[in-house]
């Protein structure tokens, strides 16, 4: 049974995980009374489950690594929510409940994991997590690009449009406003987080049914990959918390560039995610 | 008719070639321009004409029978004005250099800011007016139509008219590079004077939203914030409110800055690091170029708008070579189509005379054919005009491609062959074509416009 009220806590907790980042980054108060409520329903079940599976163990001492991961889990969301309560540090779900339901997930198909009904099955999950993957990368393109085109831009107004020594600045004149560049900066990066999301979240159900196992998260690109994602959440939160734009946030944009560049590269040093490994 | 060709005549004053005073005098407003058109068109010798007014130029086009018609003349009496005072300014230009002239005034290649798109504009009310009093026809309107077609050609395939030349317009301009659309945008005006509540008026053209307005005068403050349905804001709360404002413009008299960088940072904080454009027209100036290095805030002063406004007026020199090519090739284009008009008539006679002996010959053989239904005799006419048709089209296409050429030899040649002849106005047209001036046998009658539009399309 506790399995069942592990995987209602997992939605649960899935749907608070969406409804955090609408909550925090556009103060929407209907996804914060959402976020609130998924989230503290779900850290109910897990608890009733977390009980119950130990219970059933006749110990109180966790011992697999599943076990160890769903109270892991618990313990982040517990934390957040007093966090939240005390400090009414809202922000911190953006990482505690993606955290959690990521810790929780696997547990919760069980102990045998969950298997594909067929091999047409699994390539098109394989697919969806490459696609949402590149989809991710593509916005990230986009939005760094349009981070260069406003630091020209800007740089173009401050310097009251006078071309420098030998070189000609109209032949800029096509570029867009200010702040249609710094939407578009915005918005790629906005557009891209769902898809990274997505692209991990499939990836590990594809893991999970691996031999590999819990070793495939030993992977070095693996473990840059949700590194990352960690990264890719602070990025929106400063950007929205701190009002920040313009300047420091193409800046800021571009250094995030080079993080995915360098989690790309990676793969050169990867064993288990490898790309044309079989 | 006249024994002479029609001419085009084209006299005026313009602000390169007669002061404003002079200007003043002949100008003539919309409510008097058709009776001074209908005026005009009733002179002896004028067969077509218009009157271009307009605050920078002054000009009467038309098309006169002869040489001697002098539509200056119409100036001198219908102003007054004694011949001595108002001929020195004056211009005249004739036939192809008239053609050209239009074109220029058309794609505002002579105006005073050149590239400016109003002129298009009054041209086309010019044009609407001379219709309306029914002082134009066939030749004037068709010259005007190729007079707007090379304007908006100048202005599609050049970039003439693509940068503000104003300090106003600039300004607007560098707020749309900033901020995109101005919608909704907040508007502080920080000092009342002319040139801000010109530049706010051109920003909320553009949509701008809000607009505050901040003066010691009260008084004058309270006129400006009626105007733009805005709010007056004391001048104490300056710096509590000026954060709130997209779009800052500041023209007061104070002698030393009034926004200097820690209020620059204080508005930063305040908005979140949302951009800010100030525009500083005061001089002294109110606002520090310091500001200009804060990240979000640009700051533009007087001699930074007119730099870009000069820069822009370059740009628009260069493009006028451009477009000069573009009008002269226009006119070029202008004077083909017309020598095509020209031998309408020859055309015309070409195809009467087929058709004679089409029907000649049909009534010859009609004894020998016997009794015919009337489907067959249907279908012996339509064998016979489209075997006429197809003989002559090729003739016809050598016809107007020689008088296209202005080859006058080739067009006697061609018509010597069929036998058929154009007006001795035509031959005329034709002659003068081939010396480069084929407008001056231009022929307006009624009884060939049909013609001639036939051969234009």
């Amino acid at each position: 049974m506790y399995l069942l009220w592990l995987r209602v806590a997992a939605i649960l907790y899935a749907a608070a995980s969406v409804a955090v980042f609408p909550a925090v980054l556009y103060n929407q108060l209907r996804w914060r009374k959402i976020c609130v409520h998924a989230g503290g329903m779900a850290l109910f079940f897990h608890f009733v489950s977390a009980v119950e599976m130990l219970a059933l163990a006749h110990r109180w001492m966790p011992i697999h690594v599943r076990e160890v991961e769903s109270l892991l889990g618990f313990a982040v969301a517990g934390l957040f929510f007093l966090a939240w309560w005390l400090y009414d540090a809202e922000f911190l779900g953006l990482l505690a409940l993606p955290a959690t339901f990521l810790l929780i997930f696997i547990p919760s198909l069980g102990p045998g994991g969950y298997v594909f009904p067929s091999q047409g099955v699994r390539t098109s999950w394989l697919i969806a997590h490459i696609a949402a993957l590149l989809v991710a990368y593509v916005a990230l393109v986009f939005s760094v690009l349009a981070s260069i085109l406003y630091l020209v831009q800007e740089r173009r107004l401050k310097s009251k449009l006078k071309p420098k020594q030998g070189s000609s600045w109209g032949f800029f004149d096509w570029l867009p406003p200010l702040d249609t560049l710094e939407r578009i900066a915005h918005a790629s990066l906005e557009f891209g987080f769902p898809c990274m999301t997505v692209g991990l979240i499939i990836g590990a159900v594809l893991v999970q049914e691996t031999p590999l196992g819990a070793s495939y998260f030993l992977d070095p690109k693996v473990i840059a990959s949700f590194i990352s994602w960690f990264v890719y959440v602070l990025l929106l939160l400063v950007r929205r918390s701190a009002g920040l734009r313009g300047r420091k946030a193409a800046y800021l944009s571009g250094a995030f560039m080079v993080v995915m560049v360098a989690v790309w590269a990676l793969n050169l040093f990867s064993r288990v995610h490898k790309f044309g490994a079989p | 008719m006249s024994k002479h060709a029609p001419t085009l005549v084209l006299v005026g004053v313009n602000h390169k070639t007669a002061p404003l005073e002079l200007r003043e005098r002949v100008a003539i407003n919309r409510d008097e321009l058709p009776e001074a058109i209908r005026a005009l068109a009733a002179m002896p010798g004028v067969l077509e004409c218009l009157i271009v007014s307009t605050c920078n130029r002054v000009e009467l086009l038309a098309s006169v029978d002869s040489h001697d018609v002098d539509p200056a003349e119409f100036l001198f009496r219908q102003f007054g004005i004694e011949p001595s005072v108002l001929g020195p300014h004056l211009y005249q230009h004739r036939d192809r250099d008239a053609v050209r002239h239009l074109f220029r005034v058309a794609s505002s290649l002579d105006s005073m800011v050149v590239g400016e798109p109003q002129i298009l504009g009054q041209v086309k009310d010019a044009f609407a007016v001379a219709r309306a009093a029914g002082t134009v026809s066939g030749h004037l309107e068709h010259l005007l139509q190729c007079a707007f077609s090379a304007a908006k050609k100048v202005r599609s395939e050049t970039h003439i008219g693509s940068n503000s030349v104003s300090i106003a317009s600039v300004a607007v301009d560098l707020a749309r590079k900033i901020f995109g659309s101005l919608h909704g945008r907040t508007v502080f005006l920080v000092g009342a004077g002319k040139m801000s509540e010109l530049a706010a008026r051109h920003l909320v053209e553009q949509g701008a939203g809000a607009i505050l307005v901040s003066n010691r005068t009260i008084e004058r403050a309270e006129y400006m914030a009626e105007e733009f349905d805005g709010r007056v804001i004391p001048f104490q709360q300056l710096y509590d409110v000026a954060g709130d404002a997209d779009i800052v413009i500041t023209s007061t008299g104070a002698p030393h800055f009034i926004f200097r960088p820690e209020h620059g940072h204080a508005f930063l904080h305040k908005r979140r690091n949302r951009p800010m454009f100030f525009i500083d027209i005061a001089v002294p100036r109110d606002v520090d170029p310091a500001m200009n290095n804060l990240e979000g805030i640009f700051v533009y002063d007087v001699d930074d708008l007119q730099q870009v406004a000069a820069s822009h007026m370059q740009e628009r020199s260069r493009q006028a070579l451009d477009a000069e090519a573009l009008v002269d090739l226009e006119v070029d284009r202008f004077h083909q189509r017309q020598r095509t008009v020209n031998v309408a008539p020859a055309i015309v006679a070409m195809q009467k005379q087929a058709e004679e002996i089409r029907l000649g010959e049909l009534h010859r053989i009609h004894a020998r054919l016997g009794t015919l239904t009337a489907e067959q005799l249907a279908a012996v006419e339509a064998l016979t005009r489209g075997m006429v048709n197809k003989f002559l089209h090729p003739h016809m296409q050598a016809i107007k491609k020689a008088a296209r050429d202005g080859d006058s030899a080739r067009l006697d040649a061609l018509c010597e062959a069929w036998s058929v002849h154009m007006s001795a106005e035509k031959e005329q047209a034709a002659a003068t074509a081939n010396a480069g001036e084929p407008e001056a046998a231009e022929q307006r009658t009624p009884h060939n416009h049909e013609n001639q539009l036939e051969a234009r399309r």
